[in-house]
C-alpha cells in the first residue's frame, strides 16, 4: 500500500494538471474557435478512451468491437427514460454500467480464452452482432432512427438537486465522474490485480505457468473496460439527448482504437486523452478546411503505426527527455507502465 | 518593466482600440445565416444536393434585391450523411458554433427528426423541406418545425383506394426499415384494408440494401396483385434497376409511394407513384423557374428541376418573405406568422392553393399521381400526370401535440 | 413437400451468394495464409477494383446506363485488377516496417489504409452511388419454372467457380504456387530454400489485392458501386476466413458457401435477419472449433 501511495504521489502532479486543464475548458474554449458542446463530447470520449485503454494498453486485449458497449450504455439510459419512464439520473447511469457489465461479461466469457488476432476478429463479430441487434430490435430501439427526446436528468443529492440541462453543468457533472474514473483506474492499475494483467499482457503463457487463471483475469479486465465504456455511453446519450446505433458500428469501434493508439495509449496512462483531443480538434478544425479530413486522420494513423507506435505521449516523453538532459532519449518512455513498456 | 515590454503593452492597447473602433464604425448589419442540413452522402445524397440548390436559388433571389431587413443572407452547409447521429451533431454545431439564424433542409426523416429535436431545444426555426414521414407532422412534430413535402400518408390516401379497384386485392408491402418506411407502410396498410384488400406480406428492406434478389424471389412466390413500395433514395434506384432488368415491372402492379426526381434519372420509373411538382406543369411561372435553374446550374446531369429542389426553394422563399413581412427575425413572431398561412396556387406553382396547418405545421397541398410517360415530348419529360388530388382530398392528419410558445425558447438571430 | 419446393429457389440463391462470398474471400485468405496478415484494406481494394472498372469502361466509350460491349467489359476485367495490384504493391512497400512485430500492427496499418482509401474514393469519384452496367448478354432475367432469376447472378456464380478452380490449379500445379504453399506453412523454411521472402510477400500481397479487385468488379453490378462497399465486403471476408480457418483454401470456399446458404435460407423465413444468421453461424462454429472448420495453428493466435 505504501508503495502505491508513493507512486501515486509521483503521478499526482500530472493528474492535477489534467484535472485543472479540464476544469478550465469551458472558460476559454469559445475563444479558440470551438464551442462548449464539443468540450462535453471530448470529455465523455476521454472516459470512453480511458476505459478502452484498460483493455488495450494494460491487458493487451485489442478489441475492435468496443463501440458496442459504448452503445449499450447509451441505450440503457435511453430505454430507462423512454420505455420505463425513469427520471432518476443515478438509476439511469447505474443501468448503463450494469448493461456494460452484462454485455461485456457475456462477450468476455465467450471470447476471453482466445488470443491475439483471433481475439480481435471475435470482438469485431460480437460488436457487429450488438450493432445489428440495435438496428433490428425496432420496438425497443427505434432502429436507425434512434431513441430521441431524452432528458438531461437532474443530479439529485437528496438535500439539494443540480439541474444538468445546461451543457456547462452537464460538463462539470461529467468532469466529476471523469475524476472518479481516472483515480479508480489508476488504483486498479497499480494494485496487485493491475500487475497481473500487465504481466499477462507481456506474456500470457508465462503468466499461466505462474499459476494465474489467465482467462479469468482477462474476463474481469475486459468487463471493467466495457463497464466504463458503457458509463461513457450513458453520458453520451444524455449529451446528445438521444441514442443511435451509429456509435456501435465497426467504423466507430475502429475510431476509438485509432484515438487511443495515436494518443499513446500503448505506453501512457494519459494517451487516450491526448488521442481523443487530437481527433476532435482534427475533426472540427481540419474538417472545417477540407471535407477529406478523415483521410488525413487515417494517414496520420498509418504513420503513427509505422514510425511512432508510442503515439503523442511517447513523442512528448522522448522530446522532453531530450530537452531536459540534452541527450537523445532512450527508446523507452517512462509512464505509469514503467519499464514494462512493450508494444502490445 | 523594461522598455520593450512597455512598448509592447502600449502597442497591444492601440491595436485593440483600433479594432474596436473599426467594429463600431461598421454600420453594416450582420448577415442572416441559414444552415443547410441536407445530406451530401448516404442514401439521399442526390436529393440532398437538389434540396440545397433550391435553397440557394431563393437566397440568391433575395440577395439580388438587397437581402431581407437590409441584411444579406449567407448559408453554411455540413453533411448530415443520411445519418441521424451525425445530424444531431451537425445541428448542435451549426447553432452553437456557426451561430445560424435558421435551419433548412432534410430528406431522410430520421435525420429531420434528429435535427428538429436540437432545434426545438434552442428555439431555432427548422424547415423540413423534403422528408416525408407522416410522423414528422405527427408524433415528432415541434413548434419550431415546419414540414413542406407531402407525406407518405398523403400519397397513400391519394393512390390506394383507386389501386385496389384497378389492380386487385392482394397486396404486398415493401418497407424501408426506418421511420419513413414504417409509417408510410402503416398508412398504406390501413387504407388498403379499409378498401377491402388483404396484405399478404410485408418485407423489410434495411437502409442501404443493394441486392434485392431474395426479395424479388419472395415477391414472385407470393404473386400479389400489387406491390406497394415505401423504399427511398438510392435503395429505390437499385431496386428499380433490378426489377426492370428482370422484367418484373410489367408482370406486377407497382405503387411507389413517392418518387423523388433525383432518383428518376437513368432508369425510368414504372408503376404508379406520387409527386408534388413537375417541371412540365403548364402553369404560370414554371417555365421561368426552370430557366432560372438552368441559368444558375448550367453544368449538371439533372438539367431540369424536380420536386425536391422545388420544396427547398419554396420553403426558403417563404421564410425570407415572412421575415420581411413581420420585420423581425424573432422566432415567436415568425412562427405565429407561418401558422395558418395560406398560399395561392400561383405562389405554389401548383394547381391548387395550399396552407400551413396551424395544428401540426404541415403544408397541406395538392398531390399528383403519375406514371411513366409513354409519349415524352423531350428527353426529360418522364412523367405523365394521371390525377391531381386537391389538398382537402389528400389530407391525412396525424396526431400531433405542439409545444406551447412559452415552452419554446426565444431566439432572435 | 410444397414447403421444400418453395424453399428451393432460396437455397439456390444462397448458393450463388455463397460462391460470391467465397470469391470475395479468396484474396483475403491468400494473404492471411502466407503473410499472417489480417488485411482490413481488403474491402477498400475491392471497391477500388469496381471504380477502376467503371473508369476503364468509360475510357473505352461505355458510360452511364448503356450496356457496355463485351470488349469494354473484358478490358475492365483485365485492366482494373492490374491497377489494384499496383496499389497493393504500394501498400505492401509501406507496411514493411510492421513485419516481425506483432500481427496486430499489420491489422492496424491496413485499417488506417482502408480509411484513407475510402476517403480517397469519395474525393475522386464523389460519395454518390454509381451504376455498374453489364453487357447485354449477361443481363436481364432468366425463367426457372415460373420464377424469374437475374442472369447476371448465374454468370457471377459461374465466374466465381471458375476463379476458385483457377486459383487452386495455380497453387497446386505451378512452381510459384508451391512456394506460396510452402510459405503458408513456414516462411523460415522458404528462405532457407533460397526464395527471396521480400519478393514473395510483394507478389502475394499484390496478387491478393488483384483478386479483391476482381471480386469488386463482379460484385459491383449486384451491390452497386459506392465508397462504403468496401466495408460490405471486408466483413464477409473476415467472417468466412474465421469460420473456414486461417490458411485453409478449401476451408474458405466451404465456409463461403455455408455462410451464403445460411443467409439465403434465413431470408426465406425472416428476410431481414439473414445478416444476423451469419454471425450466429460464426459464434456456433467458434464455440465448437477453436480455429474454425479447417484452421491450423499459426502465430495469429498467440
Amino acid at each position: 500500500m505504501a508503495l502505491i501511495l508513493s507512486k501515486f504521489r509521483s503521478d499526482f502532479i500530472k493528474m492535477i494538471l489534467v484535472f485543472i486543464f479540464f476544469v478550465t475548458v469551458p472558460l476559454w474554449i469559445s475563444r479558440v474557435g470551438l464551442y462548449n458542446y464539443i468540450a462535453l463530447e471530448i470529455l465523455i470520449w476521454c472516459i470512453y478512451g480511458m476505459g478502452y485503454n484498460f483493455a488495450l494498453g494494460y491487458t493487451g486485449l485489442p478489441s475492435f468491437g468496443h463501440g458496442a458497449f459504448f452503445g449499450v450504455g447509451a441505450y440503457a439510459m435511453a430505454i430507462y427514460q423512454i420505455h420505463w419512464g425513469g427520471d432518476s439520473l443515478w438509476i439511469g447511469l447505474l443501468l448503463s454500467i450494469l448493461a456494460g457489465v452484462l454485455a461485456g461479461g457475456v462477450t468476455g466469457m465467450l471470447i476471453s480464452h482466445r488470443r491475439g488476432i483471433y481475439f480481435s476478429l471475435l470482438t469485431i463479430a460480437f460488436g457487429q452482432m450488438f450493432w445489428f441487434l440495435a438496428i433490428k430490435l425496432r420496438d425497443v430501439t427505434k432502429g436507425e432512427d434512434g431513441l430521441l427526446n431524452l432528458q438531461r436528468l437532474p443530479a439529485n443529492f437528496g438535500l439539494f438537486s443540480i439541474d444538468l440541462s445546461n451543457t456547462d453543468s452537464l460538463y462539470y457533472f461529467t468532469f466529476a465522474l471523469f475524476v472518479i474514473v481516472v483515480v479508480m483506474l489508476w488504483f486498479f492499475i497499480h494494485s496487485s490485480f493491475g500487475y497481473v494483467i500487465r504481466a499477462l499482457k507481456q506474456n500470457e503463457t508465462r503468466a499461466q505457468f505462474l499459476g494465474y487463471n489467465v482467462t479469468l483475469f482477462k474476463l474481469i479486465s475486459f468487463t471493467i473496460s466495457t463497464a466504463i465504456s458503457a458509463l461513457a455511453g450513458g453520458l453520451f446519450a444524455l449529451a446528445q439527448q438521444s441514442a443511435f446505433p451509429d456509435v456501435m458500428s465497426l467504423h466507430w469501434s475502429g475510431i476509438i482504437v485509432m484515438m487511443t493508439i495515436i494518443g499513446g495509449g500503448l505506453v501512457s496512462f494519459w494517451g487516450p486523452i491526448l488521442g481523443v483531443i487530437f481527433y476532435f480538434i482534427t475533426r472540427d478544425i481540419v474538417g472545417g478546411m477540407t471535407e477529406a479530413w478523415l483521410m488525413w486522420f487515417g494517414g496520420t494513423f498509418m504513420l503513427v503505426i509505422l514510425f511512432q507506435p508510442e503515439g503523442i505521449a511517447g513523442l512528448w516523453g522522448s522530446l522532453s527527455k531530450r530537452f531536459l538532459t540534452g541527450k537523445p532519449a532512450l527508446p523507452t518512455v517512462s509512464t505509469p507502465q514503467e519499464a514494462q513498456h512493450e508494444p502490445v | 518593466m523594461t522598455f520593450s515590454k512597455k512598448y509592447l503593452l502600449v502597442l497591444t492597447f492601440l491595436v485593440m482600440l483600433i479594432t474596436s473602433v473599426s467594429v463600431l464604425a461598421q454600420d453594416e448589419l450582420p448577415p442572416i445565416i441559414i444552415g443547410f442540413t441536407s445530406d451530401a452522402s448516404g442514401q439521399y445524397a442526390n436529393s440532398g444536393a437538389m434540396d440545397r440548390r433550391g435553397m440557394m436559388m431563393a437566397i440568391e433571389e433575395f440577395n439580388a434585391n438587397g437581402g431581407v431587413l437590409g441584411r444579406q443572407i449567407e448559408w453554411v452547409h455540413f453533411d448530415t450523411e443520411t445519418n441521424p447521429a451525425t445530424a444531431t451533431r451537425v445541428a448542435e454545431r451549426m447553432i452553437s458554433q456557426e451561430g445560424v439564424s435558421f435551419l433548412i433542409g432534410g430528406v431522410s426523416s430520421g435525420v429531420a427528426n434528429a435535427i428538429s429535436q436540437v432545434a426545438q431545444q434552442h428555439g431555432v426555426i427548422y424547415f423540413n423541406t423534403n422528408s416525408s414521414s407522416p410522423t414528422e407532422s405527427g408524433e415528432n412534430c415541434h413548434r419550431t418545425k415546419f414540414v413542406w413535402d407531402g407525406h407518405g400518408a398523403n400519397f397513400s390516401q391519394a393512390t390506394v383506394e383507386g389501386a385496389v379497384e384497378a389492380y386487385g386485392a392482394n397486396w404486398l408491402l415493401l418497407t424501408n426499415d426506418y421511420v419513413w418506411g414504417h409509417d408510410t407502410s402503416a398508412a398504406t396498410r390501413a387504407l388498403a384494408e379499409a378498401s377491402g384488400a388483404t396484405i399478404v406480406d410485408e418485407l423489410l428492406v434495411p437502409q442501404g440494401t443493394r441486392d434485392f434478389s431474395s426479395y424479388l424471389l419472395t415477391i414472385q412466390q407470393q404473386s400479389p396483385d400489387v406491390v406497394a413500395a415505401a423504399v427511398g433514395g438510392d435503395d429505390l434506384r437499385a431496386l428499380r434497376i433490378q426489377v426492370v432488368d428482370q422484367g418484373l415491372d410489367t408482370s406486377i402492379a407497382w405503387i411507389n409511394n413517392q418518387q423523388d426526381w433525383p432518383d428518376v434519372y437513368g432508369v425510368p420509373p414504372f408503376g404508379i407513384f406520387g409527386t408534388t411538382w413537375y417541371y412540365g406543369f403548364d402553369l404560370p411561372g414554371v417555365d421561368e423557374f426552370v430557366a432560372r435553374y438552368q441559368e444558375m446550374f448550367p453544368d449538371t446531369s439533372l438539367s431540369v428541376p424536380g420536386n425536391v429542389l422545388y420544396n427547398g426553394y419554396v420553403a426558403t422563399h417563404t421564410l425570407l418573405t415572412v421575415i420581411e413581412e413581420v420585420g423581425t427575425t424573432n422566432n415567436h413572431a415568425i412562427i405565429e406568422a407561418l401558422e395558418g398561412r395560406e398560399f395561392t396556387a400561383e405562389e405554389r406553382m401548383q394547381h391548387f392553393g395550399a396552407w400551413i396547418d396551424a395544428d401540426n405545421h404541415h403544408v397541406q397541398q395538392a398531390i399528383y399521381i403519375a406514371s411513366a410517360n409513354s409519349n415524352p415530348s423531350e428527353e426529360y419529360d418522364i412523367y405523365e400526370i394521371a390525377t391531381i388530388v386537391s389538398p382537402e382530398d389528400a389530407m391525412a392528419l396525424q396526431d400531433c401535440t405542439l409545444e406551447s410558445l412559452e415552452d419554446t425558447p426565444v431566439y432572435e438571430p | 413437400m410444397a414447403f421444400i419446393i418453395e424453399l428451393l429457389p432460396h437455397i439456390f440463391n444462397g448458393l450463388t451468394i455463397g460462391l460470391l462470398f467465397a470469391l470475395i474471400a479468396l484474396g483475403f485468405t491468400l494473404i492471411v495464409g502466407v503473410m499472417e496478415l489480417i488485411n482490413l484494406a481488403h474491402g477498400s481494394l475491392f471497391a477500388v477494383g469496381a471504380y477502376l472498372a467503371l473508369a476503364t469502361m468509360s475510357f473505352f466509350g461505355a458510360s452511364g446506363f448503356t450496356s457496355p460491349t463485351l470488349l469494354q467489359y473484358g478490358a475492365a476485367l483485365i485492366i482494373a485488377p492490374i491497377g489494384v495490384a499496383i496499389l497493393g504493391m504500394g501498400l505492401e512497400l509501406g507496411m514493411r516496417r510492421t513485419y516481425g512485430k506483432e500481427p496486430l500492427y499489420g491489422l492496424l496499418f491496413t485499417y488506417g489504409a482502408a480509411l484513407v482509401i475510402e476517403e480517397g474514393i469519395r474525393q475522386l469519384w464523389s460519395s454518390n452511388d454509381q451504376y455498374f452496367p453489364t453487357p447485354r448478354i449477361i443481363s436481364g432475367g432468366m425463367m426457372f419454372g415460373d420464377l424469374i432469376y437475374p442472369k447476371y447472378r448465374i454468370f457471377a456464380s459461374i465466374f466465381a467457380i471458375f476463379m476458385i478452380i483457377l486459383l487452386w490449379l495455380f497453387i497446386e500445379r505451378t512452381k510459384v504456387g508451391a512456394i506460396i504453399k510452402a510459405g503458408a506453412h513456414d516462411s523460415e523454411m522458404v528462405r532457407v530454400l533460397g526464395v527471396n521472402l521480400t519478393v514473395l510477400r510483394l507478389f502475394v500481397f499484390s496478387f491478393g489485392a488483384a483478386l479483391a479487385g476482381i471480386a469488386g468488379i463482379i460484385l459491383g453490378p449486384i451491390w452497386g458501386v459506392r465508397p462504403h462497399m468496401g466495408v460490405d465486403a471486408v466483413i464477409p471476408a473476415f467472417l468466412i476466413v474465421t469460420v473456414g480457418g486461417v490458411g485453409s483454401f478449401w476451408g474458405s470456399v466451404i465456409a463461403g458457401i455455408a455462410v451464403g446458404l445460411t443467409s439465403g435460407i434465413t431470408a426465406y423465413f425472416a428476410e431481414d435477419w439473414s445478416l444476423m444468421s451469419i454471425y450466429i453461424l460464426l459464434a456456433v462454429v467458434l464455440i465448437f472449433r477453436q480455429r474454425g472448420l479447417f484452421g491450423k495453428a499459426s502465430s495469429l493466435d498467440t
